[in-house]
């Protein structure tokens, strides 16, 4: 679940970032997320990649551990590309136990999905906004 | 001498759903060994055939890159918390 001001703070970023991707982690229990952790994005060529800062996410996990928190999932943007898993998306996903959410920009209103990956394979997951 | 090491994503699949475990080894490549005694099949998803970490796969010895302390070499003190984090990346191209 993914309350309705967390989904609007990920299109904010996005929207802030413009045709660059961005990128970040939601934090929270019991599969709902409860905070939002906007990360830089290291990748070389950010507007096609995204990689978020490995120090970044060190802190992260740690700030989670403080909190009694978990990795409820990863989000980061598609400037001009639709909202699914790109063939490096499903390459590079490492978290099986994380929502993978994705928020295009192609449109005047942002799409936001959000995905299971595993072993490559996609599955959209419907996100409860509320 | 032994030291937590957290695994998170799927390393934390490798190790039978634990997100911390205590292992036991003077280096970095000690204790991936000994993880890998337990769990066959996790020091693949972290160190290449080349014997070096995975470009995918960060690893710190507290606040420090393995990576800049001799990698497989690194030492670990006792007592010591080890984070091995799979990259999160991707991108539409």
């Amino acid at each position: 679940m993914l309350p309705r001001e967390l989904r609007d703070e990920i299109v904010a970023h996005a929207r802030e970032h413009g045709r660059i991707e961005c990128c970040g982690l939601l934090a929270g229990r019991d599969g709902v997320a409860q905070r939002l952790i906007r990360c830089a994005n290291v990748a070389e060529t950010p507007s096609v990649r995204y990689r978020i800062d490995p120090r970044e996410q060190l802190a992260a996990f740690r700030s989670m551990d403080a909190a009694d928190e978990e990795l409820v999932g990863i989000y980061h943007s598609h400037p001009v590309s639709q909202p699914y898993p790109s063939p490096t998306d499903r390459a590079e996903a490492h978290y099986p136990e994380a929502l993978y959410v994705l928020v295009s920009l192609r449109t005047a209103e942002p799409e936001v999905h959000a995905y299971r990956i595993r072993d490559d394979a996609v599955r959209e997951v419907l996100l409860e906004i509320n | 001498m032994a030291v937590t090491v957290r695994l998170p994503g799927s390393l934390r699949e490798a190790v039978g759903g634990e997100t911390k475990i205590v292992a036991s080894g003077g280096t970095l490549g000690e204790v991936l060994a000994d993880i890998e005694r337990r769990h066959r099949g996790f020091l693949a998803l972290v160190v290449d055939e080349r014997g070096e970490i995975r470009t995918y796969v960060n690893v710190y010895i507290g606040d420090e890159d393995a990576r800049a302390r001799g990698g497989l070499a690194a030492p670990i003190a006792d007592g010591s918390e080890v984070m091995v984090i799979p990259a999160m990346a991707g991108g539409r191209r």
